[in-house]
């Protein structure tokens, strides 16, 4: 078992407890957070995040195949317009 | 020349290599299989007996991922992290290179031959 499987998944613990409190009041109002490093755990399925990526926040729909990933994987940082001159 | 799980036809190597041109074997399956074949693993690969290929290729459709199940594999893994739009899938789709390489120089590999763009300053001018 490498190191960070004992660890466990990194999961912000006021996200988590915002989270849990969604989904008993069944509230899907997007929740706004700074922590890009949480881990999406199961739990998040089904839910709207703005995951702030140093300017903005980027609306991120959680979906069962991002479980395992991390939020700030889904709200890029850098932006690339293409180069000047571009192409005939 | 001996046949293995379908197309593959390792030539006259130790069994141990000879099985590595699977698609999917490496060094360490190779010499997995052959234990669990009870096969010598330096014994060629035209020395094989019939009986001791097939006894390989019921092992490798059993306990193995290989050829095109595993190509297939890999692509659907690449198409998943595409489809969820996360930072990784976008590298692919831009095909750089996924794993925070740098990009200023090199990742030729991912980014395949160079574009020379006119006006640009070379390497040796940014000295």
């Amino acid at each position: 078992m490498s190191r960070s499987a004992k660890k466990g998944p990194y999961v912000d613990e006021k996200l988590f407890r915002k989270v849990q409190k969604a989904q008993q009041a069944g509230n899907n109002a997007p929740i706004k957070t700074w922590a890009r490093a949480c881990t999406i755990v199961p739990e998040f399925v089904g839910l709207t995040f703005m995951v702030h990526n140093g300017k903005v926040f980027a609306k991120v729909f959680v979906t069962e195949d991002m479980v395992g990933h991390k939020l700030g994987e889904f709200s890029p940082t850098r932006m690339f317009r293409s180069h000047s001159g571009g192409r005939k | 020349m001996p046949r293995v799980a379908g197309v593959d036809i390792p030539n006259d190597k130790p069994t141990r290599i000879a099985l590595r041109y699977i698609y999917g074997i490496g060094p360490k399956f190779a010499v997995e299989i052959c234990r669990k074949a009870e096969i010598d693993p330096n014994i060629h690969a035209k020395n094989l007996t019939e009986s001791e290929l097939s006894a390989i290729g019921g092992i490798l459709t059993n306990d193995y991922v290989i050829e095109g199940q595993l190509r297939r594999q890999v692509q659907q893994h690449i198409a998943r992290l595409r489809d969820i739009s996360c930072y990784r899938g976008f590298r692919h789709r831009r095909g750089l290179p996924v794993r925070g390489q740098r990009t200023k120089t090199n990742a030729r590999t991912r980014k395949g031959p160079r574009k020379t763009v006119a006006g640009k300053k070379s390497v040796k001018e940014m000295r």
